[in-house]
């Protein structure tokens, strides 16, 4: 009876574990099909697969920059967030200024605004600056935006590492530089790595800021899957589906290297895993 | 090098933890600061190490000032209270830390983490990290790291606290021997009198950031300087009786003493010096703990409480409620002013009447 009881628990979790999984399945295996496939009723789960839509995709000069420039706008913006929210987060939570817990909140507060509802002042003032369709200013834009929950983050973890180890390393002649990198960096990598996977999804996903302040030298795949949907006048689902399948493989890749690590993150510690 | 604090002086809030502390450490020497929680011990070698800045005085080595350089200069080693050993390093490389900063050969390092993980008896401990080390371990780890330092003086912060007795007993005997290995100077911290008495070469009593007596151990446990110092060291804990100095006697409860002077004083007396037999003043046993070798008894003096230490040879303690006769050899008991505590010419002669 139990026995049962548990395979049909299991039976459960997986169904409903398919289900979230379903629309990548769908995607995924679309790319392979023709677009008549694709459409038809009922859905063909057997077919013999197609590397058309691929050919088809990379036989656009463009699609390399596009992702080029996605895999630089997100790396580069999260690496330059989160070594500046490491320090920052440092600063807050060793020397705890005046003030800290606002400062904190001010920092986050950003995060509350609608991206909608700045996009034109950012608008004008990068055309004003020159500094539209410019990799450099579109990847600070983005970090400056990743910052904030990542000094959160971040906080949260540097002040689970106790103080004594900082003074440990003082007293054995450890410049600030060696105790913020040497002493306190490999203490708190989950939390580097929550910070740096959040920020990543979140970067790799931008499309509006991408569209409005960045310009033909800076189109990322969101970019070009809004594009490139209606390029044939009807709804193009064979380039969708593969570049969609492209789209999912650096976020998958990465959460699949540190998934271990995640849980840690998504709880600012507080759920001690085994790691 | 000598090492000297010259009116130390630190506050937290209106808190004073150092009150103007002089204290002065000579080279060589292994010099135990024994006072309460909280009597500033700790503060006293952060500030000394250079993780507190101290509000006031001058901390002197060898006649220089370091009170102001930054803690990387000065030639202190430091075991704090707390182990705070690397959960990302070995133990080996945890111990190697001090020398790894100040860029040791590697060979060198080895060689001296090998003799200390000896000494210490943790050389199968080296290749296990923090995290799979027991409390006791973990201390010795902490223990050895500190002494590893390059340095010229080693502050040890209350490093036994919280072990169990055996591995206590064990750890003094191995610091001993450290300490004969290096021929540095310690300094070290404690809350407990007996550790304290078993391991100083000198005696620092503190309490309320002052030092209240710095003295080879058998000289403040004989010769207190203040009727606290008295309290604090030595267990069980001695006993303290108001009495009154007048008309050539001194009263104190039931006890009478000859003696010159006037004034209000405490009678300091040792539970050793308690004798008790079927003669003398009598006392009503109000609880025995018998510790095998020995007895601690406690008595009810017509209402003052008077603790008793007796050694168990051929004899047995006590019972509970007997009544027992109370001897107290005048020469042992020690006098201190009632409103300072300052220690007064004792009782040269004479003998207790009853």
């Amino acid at each position: 009876m139990t026995r049962l009881r548990a395979t049909l628990y299991y039976g459960i979790l997986w169904l409903i574990s398919l289900c979230f999984f379903a629309p990548i399945g769908w995607i995924v295996l679309s790319s392979f099909k023709t677009q008549n496939e694709i459409l038809a009723m009922p859905p063909k789960l057997l077919f013999s697969p197609t590397f058309d839509n691929y050919r088809a995709l990379f036989a656009n000069d463009g699609i390399f920059k596009q992702i080029a420039n996605s895999v630089f706008l997100s790396l580069g913006a999260v690496i330059v967030a989160v070594v500046v929210s490491f320090l920052a987060a440092f600063c807050f939570s060793r020397f705890k200024p005046r003030g800290t817990d606002f400062l904190m909140f001010l920092l986050l507060s950003i995060r509350m605004l609608p991206g909608p509802a700045v996009i034109l002042p950012v608008f004008l003032m990068y055309v004003a600056f020159g500094w539209k369709d410019s990799h450099l200013w579109l990847l600070l834009f983005y970090a400056m935006f990743s910052i904030p929950f990542s000094v959160w983050i971040l906080k949260g973890f540097l002040d689970g590492v106790s103080t004594r180890y900082d003074e440990t390393g003082l007293v054995n002649g450890g410049s600030w530089m060696h105790i913020i990198f040497k002493v306190v960096l490999p203490q708190v990598r989950p939390g580097l790595i929550a910070a740096f996977i959040f920020n990543l999804i979140f970067v790799w996903n931008e499309y509006l800021f991408n569209f409005i302040i960045g310009g033909v030298n800076t189109q990322n795949i969101p970019y070009a899957l809004m594009v490139g949907t209606y390029s044939d006048g009807g709804l193009n689902w064979t380039f969708i589906s593969a570049m969609t399948s492209i789209y999912m493989v650096l976020p998958i890749v990465f959460i699949f290297i540190f998934q271990k690590y995640l849980l840690v993150g998504m709880t600012f510690g507080t759920v001690r895993g085994e790691v | 090098m000598t090492l000297e604090f010259r009116g130390i002086a630190k506050s937290y809030g209106k808190t004073k933890a150092l009150d103007r502390l002089d204290l002065t450490v000579e080279a060589g020497s292994f010099t135990v600061l024994c006072g309460p929680p909280k009597s500033g011990k700790s503060v006293l070698f952060r500030i000394l190490v250079g993780l507190e800045a101290p509000d006031a005085g001058q901390i002197l080595l060898a006649g220089r000032d370091i009170a102001k350089s930054p803690p990387a200069q000065r030639p202190v080693g430091y075991v704090p209270q707390n182990f705070a050993l690397y959960p990302h390093l070995t133990v080996a490389q945890n111990m190697a830390y001090p020398l790894t900063l100040a860029r040791f050969p590697r060979d060198e390092i080895a060689k001296r983490v090998d003799r200390t993980a000896g000494i210490l008896s943790i050389t199968h401990l080296l290749a296990k990290t923090p995290d799979q080390l027991s409390g006791g371990e973990k201390q010795r780890v902490a223990v050895a790291r500190g002494l590893l330092k390059d340095a010229e003086i080693f502050v040890l912060d209350d490093p036994l606290v919280g072990l169990d007795y055996k591995l206590r007993e064990r750890l003094m005997d191995e610091l001993k021997g450290l300490r004969e290995e290096l021929r540095a100077t310690f300094l070290y911290a404690t809350s407990d009198s007996l550790e304290a008495l078993s391991m100083a070469q000198v005696l620092a009593v503190i309490d309320h950031g002052r030092i209240l007596q710095c003295a080879p151990p058998a000289e403040v446990y004989h010769n207190p300087a203040v009727a606290r110092a008295l309290d604090l060291i030595g267990f069980p804990h001695a006993n303290l009786l108001p009495g009154k100095l007048g008309g050539g006697q001194l009263v104190a409860g039931p006890l009478r003493f000859a003696a010159e002077g006037s004034g209000d004083v405490v009678l300091g007396i040792r539970p050793e010096h308690v004798r008790l037999g079927p003669a003398g003043q009598p006392a009503r046993v109000t609880l025995v703990e018998n510790l095998g070798g020995e007895a601690v008894v406690y008595l009810d003096l017509d209402g003052q409480p008077l603790t008793a230490a007796m050694l168990l040879l051929d004899n047995d303690p006590p019972e509970i409620d007997a009544m027992v006769g109370v001897s107290i050899d005048p020469a042992s008991v020690l006098l201190f002013d009632a409103t300072t505590g300052a220690r007064r010419d004792g009782l040269q002669k004479a003998d207790a009447h009853g």
